[in-house]
């Protein structure tokens, strides 16, 4: 089994240790388009982003957040998550290295466990943030 | 532009089967090397019955295979190409597994007109029920999309 971040001893105000993907590359966008089914050509095709005003191809704003749940993911097991939200406020390009942040705002025990609700970030390598969000785990045993 | 008398209206439904091997696809093009999604037995060994799906994969419900995505965005009367991501939200009131079935349904919850400095846009909020078999609901979904109406 993989190891998760100690649940139980969370603290509010904590950070949870940063994870930083490898660089997002086109062939990344033209897989996630087959996966996810969303091909608008922005996100797979220079030429057609660039008629829009575009420099070239941009990374879907679902890969973004796929990038977040595989980090939350990472720190606690997959069905302790309750809720995800996210706002995408910054376009994410290829080359773009992301580190996903969360730190804990609110935990409070109650009869079917304890709940942990954090903010987090996904940010490139200059700091820029690509989309802010918020999580909740339900810990159980 | 966003038709505003389509607030409140709900969609008629779409069928979204989920596979194994979409799984698979979406979590290798993302780079999430967690084997729970893609190996049963490491499932297993977390409590579940078989592989989880990845916390973002009902995003495919909304695209091609379905057209449930299109077919909003056609009755409101908004082109794809004028069309941002704004948000997305989940609640997950359990998990889900491969080989379910799942029926989504979509209200458009509120279209409202924001002015800023880039332009005019309209932000249209639409919920999404995925209900099981048995018409229960699993998942809760939240899209907020932006259309950029003029600069």
């Amino acid at each position: 089994m993989r190891q998760y971040l100690d649940l139980q001893r969370l603290r509010t105000g904590e950070s949870l240790p940063p994870i930083t993907k490898e660089p997002i590359t086109k062939t990344q966008l033209v897989r996630y388009a087959g996966a996810s089914g969303d091909f608008n050509p922005i996100h797979t095709d220079d030429a057609a982003a660039q008629q829009t005003g575009l420099k070239g191809v941009i990374a879907q704003g679902l890969l973004v957040m796929g990038f977040v749940g595989q980090a939350i993911t990472t720190w606690a097991p997959r069905r302790f998550l309750k809720r995800f939200t996210v706002r995408l406020t910054g376009m994410a390009f290829p080359g773009d290295r992301i580190t996903i942040e969360a730190t804990v705002v609110e935990i409070a025990s109650g009869p079917d466990g304890l709940r942990v609700l954090c903010d987090t970030a996904a940010k490139d390598q200059e700091g820029k943030i690509k989309l802010s969000g918020r999580f909740e785990l339900l810990v159980s045993q | 532009m966003a038709d505003k008398s389509k607030v409140g209206m709900t969609f008629p439904p779409s069928v979204f089967k989920v596979e194994r091997v979409k799984i698979k696809e979406l979590v290798a093009a993302i780079g999430d090397p967690n084997p729970i999604y893609v190996d049963a037995e490491a499932a297993v060994s977390e409590g579940h019955p078989d592989t989880p799906c990845p916390p973002t994969f009902f995003t495919l419900a909304f695209q091609e295979f379905t057209g449930h995505y299109f077919r909003v965005l056609d009755a409101l009367g908004i082109p794809l190409e004028r069309v941002l991501q704004g948000e997305e939200e989940y609640e997950y009131l359990r998990d889900i597994y491969p080989e379910e079935t799942l029926t989504l349904t979509t209200t458009v919850e509120s279209i409202t007109e924001k002015r800023t400095r880039s332009g005019v846009m309209d932000l249209v909020s639409v919920r999404t029920r995925f209900a099981d078999e048995s018409g229960r609901d699993v998942l809760l979904a939240r899209s907020l999309v932006i259309e950029r109406k003029q600069k």
